[in-house]
């Protein structure tokens, strides 16, 4: 009796493949991008995002996939689940090194962890090509990670464009609350440090708090909100990216203040241009993730092909007002 | 031995599922069946394999440990400071495993002698500890170790990844305290039926305690793997990690009611998310598709086993 029943779950339990095997063949013939690898010779090269749920990074895939189509590249993009994830995003690394892509393109989640995945890289020979985030350069020549190309913005220089947007908006006499990004990015600290030694010059123009709001619109409200309790004489707000500042001007609103807290945030995202239309933000310092794209793609296709790759490639920014770019 | 053709029956259908998981993927992309990718999965698993052992315990117990994610980031941060100040590794390996136990023993003392709710003294716990953790650390990484530490991630012992043999040797420690020790009978009966386990003299309290004990311990050991694999230990380390073991867990056969349950399922739990991850990375699959398609393997597999259980009742 009890073998009999064991027998029948064993076939019962054979159901569970036949589910899983339809309900993957049927993703991966509707997403399958040249897992054979063998597509008539092209190029296949990887772009892995620090995450997928973000309009710049969303752009800069945009921009990578437009580059892609043009010189007939097979262009693979992943992206861990949240972008804080290191640990994900180096175990996307290794499956694509063992999906033998030809060369790697890179936005580090953390400048200092992804260095053992790009060490990884290098010793199966595929060409890593870092996307807007740096990696620390320390850690990078202890291990000797090698990078054939760097492709960002200058932050150091976008953080003291935002401050002299502060200067200029405020008349040179503000009390600021600062917003910042993961403590230990490099993005952030760079946009940070500029945005300090921006605002040095001109004593009128005070940090009176700063906390990190973790990239996100939701902490950026209520570090927000919690900020204007302890600081009421805040009138100003720098936000490392625009995530905390939309998420700044909702705490400013349920505060009843706006129109009286100046809002400067950093990337220039849809929804804060449209702010910055609305009145509810003053500036932003626009990066073009979608530029960021196309170059990588463009470099990982020369280095794939051996050709010189230039080592290090400054994408433009610009400050957005309501007066237009500039 | 009728007990042991059920057990069997239902480790079958676990194993099976993984088989044919990976018979699909070796049909669909030529880059999984080879060796290089299958030790890559290996030790991409270790991680939560090994934190989902003390999950195992737990759960078998009948309790449920969310705290896992930041007690391995509190761990973590206490390697790396000891390191970073000149302790001898094996010193600092010890620290960091006292960190994670002694935040587990908390757990089970909360639990066992407070009467709180496992679920409410873990959830309290995962912000204590993650608090710990980012003040530490000022919230910021802490990197680059001496590389006799890193070898325990990059290291291979007769050509295999260091965290696969490391993986391997805790399962069969842990397997056998549970299946063939007083404390493994007694974390089932506790699951089963805690007050009769109370009525029959067994010290039910202090058992309890020691259960949240190991699971804050293997955290612990899957803090030292994280740090020497990224080289780094971050304090907003393993966010989430309590639900990437509970799924291994409950893939495995391991029932949430208590009770019963076997680390065997539980690494083919942890081997079968890995392989799933893999799999859709190797076919390019969306990202966003990988995340709709974990979750609805979960739900697949749990509902098919509780169709099994049906079944035999």
């Amino acid at each position: 009796m009890t073998c009999r029943s064991s027998a029948s779950f064993a076939t019962s339990a054979l159901k569970v493949p036949a589910w899983c095997l339809l309900f993957l063949a049927s993703f991966s013939v509707a997403c399958n991008r040249g897992g054979d690898g063998a597509r008539g010779g092209k190029p296949r090269i990887a772009l892995v995002l620090k995450t997928l749920n973000s309009p710049f990074f969303n752009d800069m895939q945009r921009g990578a996939q437009e580059a892609a189509d043009k010189l007939g590249v097979d262009l693979v993009v992943q992206a861990a689940d949240r972008e804080i994830d290191v640990e994900r995003q180096m175990q996307i690394v290794e499956n694509l090194i063992q999906s033998g892509v030809q060369a790697l393109c890179l936005t580090p989640s953390g400048s200092k962890e992804v260095v053992p995945a790009v060490v990884k890289a290098n010793r199966a020979n595929i060409p890593v090509i870092i996307v807007d985030t740096r990696l620390d350069p320390a850690a990078a020549g202890q291990a000797g990670a090698k990078v054939v190309s760097f492709i960002g913005s200058d932050n150091y220089e976008g953080g003291r464009i935002a401050a002299q947007a502060v200067v200029a908006a405020t008349n040179a006499r503000a009390n600021v609350g600062v917003l910042e990004g993961i403590p230990g990015h490099e993005t952030g600290d760079s946009r940070l440090r500029g945005f300090r030694e921006g605002i040095a010059a001109s004593r009128g123009v005070r940090v009176v708090a700063s906390q990190p709001a973790n990239w996100e619109r939701d902490q950026g409200f209520n570090v927000f909100q919690n900020m204007l309790q302890a600081h009421p004489d805040i009138d100003t707000v720098f936000a490392c990216n625009d995530m905390m500042a939309l998420g700044a001007v909702e705490a400013i609103r349920a505060a009843g203040r706006t129109g009286s807290i100046r809002v400067v945030g950093f990337d220039a995202v849809e929804d804060a241009r449209k702010a910055i239309q609305d009145g509810t933000m003053v500036a932003s310092v626009a990066q073009f993730p979608d530029e960021m794209g196309r170059v990588a793609v463009e470099h990982a296709v020369r280095a794939v092909r051996g050709e010189p790759v230039p080592a290090d490639a400054k994408v433009r920014i610009e400050l957005v007002t309501k007066q237009g770019s500039r | 031995m009728s007990r042991w053709i059920r057990g069997a029956g239902r480790r079958f259908g676990t194993v099976a599922a993984l088989v044919a998981l990976c018979v699909l993927l070796w049909i669909l992309t030529p880059y999984f069946l080879t060796v290089p990718n299958l030790l890559n999965v290996m030790e991409q698993t270790s991680i939560n394999a090994i934190v989902a052992v003390g999950m195992t315990y737990v759960i078998i117990s009948g309790g449920i440990d969310l705290s896992v994610g930041s007690v391995l980031a509190l761990s973590g941060v206490v390697l790396a400071e000891a390191l970073k100040a000149q302790w001898a590794v094996p010193l600092a390996i010890a620290a960091a495993l006292a960190a994670g136990a002694a935040t587990g023993l908390v757990n089970g003392v909360g639990i066992a002698l407070g009467r709180l709710p496992p679920f409410i003294m873990t959830l309290g716990m995962m912000s204590v500890a993650r608090g710990a953790a980012l003040l530490v650390t000022d919230g910021r990484p802490v990197s680059t170790f001496e590389s006799g530490f890193r070898a325990l991630a990059v290291g291979r012992v007769l050509g295999i990844p260091a965290p696969i043999v490391l993986t391997l040797a805790i399962y069969a420690v842990a397997h056998v305290v549970l299946t063939r020790t007083r404390f493994g009978r007694y974390v089932y009966g506790i699951g089963g039926n805690e007050e009769a386990t109370r009525l029959s003299g067994v010290p039910v309290r202090f058992h309890k305690t020691m259960v949240y004990g190991v699971s804050g311990l293997t955290s612990g050991v899957a803090a030292i793997l994280l740090t020497a694999r990224l080289n780094t230990a971050q304090p907003i380390a393993g966010i989430n990690y309590e639900l990437d073991a509970i799924a291994a867990t409950v893939i495995g056969g391991t029932s949430l009611s208590g009770g019963e349950g076997s680390l065997g399922g539980t690494i083919i739990g942890a081997l079968t998310m890995g392989v799933l991850r893999n799999g859709l990375n190797l076919l390019g699959v969306s990202s966003f598709l990988q995340q709709l398609v974990i979750g609805a393997v979960i739900i697949a597999a749990v509902l098919i086993d509780l169709m099994l259980k049906e079944r035999r009742a």
